[in-house]
């Protein structure tokens, strides 16, 4: 009972929306949607299906009284079937466990991304241009260059190749 | 004039090759790399400009 009112109160476009679901989720979740409310039509129609016999009615229509006895003492004991949903409920439960800690482990994750991009745009945002940098911040943003800059000066080479190409150089001869 | 005086020519050599290591050894240590490294970050950042443009 609790099941059916929590499904009754999933507002299921809203979900799509709010969520920002597309592709294969939101297609999964759309078929989920058709699934439940079929069943819950199909119930509904069965539920409108008249459950009583008239016996009396076929006992004034059929001659053989017999056979209306027995069919009408067959459906006095007839016993619905019923299923033991205990251990599908587990599973459910089970199942329900360890989405919420996946999607809590997955919440983490995206959490720590957005920290991360949000340092990102801040970063970016608060960019200055490059006549206001100092050559220990470029360094600093670029590794590379203090390593190259060792390789240079341990073989003994102080000009940077492709620098004079690029910048020239004051150089008279 | 003093310095063509012999008494100091030994004095004159020594200072004179005294100071040129401690030149080379300077330059060499201090400020050549820093050139070094000014020019890598120049041809750098002149490496993302251009990357930029073209993109």
């Amino acid at each position: 009972m609790a099941a059916r009112s929590a499904a009754l109160k999933v507002d299921w476009a809203k979900i799509t929306t709010s969520l920002g679901l597309r592709g294969q989720t939101a297609a999964s979740l759309q078929a989920f949607k058709k699934r439940n409310d079929d069943v819950r039509r199909k119930l509904q129609q069965l539920k409108e299906l008249p459950t009583t016999v008239d016996f009396a009615h076929y006992r004034r229509v059929l001659k053989n009284q017999a056979i209306v006895d027995e069919i009408e003492r067959r459906f006095n004991a007839f016993q619905p079937a019923t299923y033991d949903l205990n251990r599908q409920l587990k599973a459910i439960e089970a199942f329900e466990v360890e989405a919420i800690k996946n999607a809590e482990a997955t919440k983490e994750k995206v959490d720590l991304e957005l920290k991360d991009l949000e340092k990102t745009l801040k970063n970016i945002e608060e960019a200055r241009p490059f006549e206001d940098l100092t050559v220990d911040e470029v360094a600093a943003a670029e590794p590379s260059i203090d390593e190259k800059t060792t390789k240079l000066v341990t073989k003994g080479r102080w000009s940077v190749p492709g620098y004079k190409e690029r910048f020239g150089d004051l150089s008279v001869l | 004039m003093p310095q063509l005086v012999p008494f100091y020519f030994v004095n004159e050599i020594t200072f004179t090759f005294a100071i040129i290591a401690i030149n080379v050894y300077i330059l060499s240590k201090y400020i050549l790399p820093r050139f070094v490294r000014l020019f890598l970050s120049r041809t750098f950042i002149s490496k993302l400009l251009d990357n930029s443009i073209n993109k």
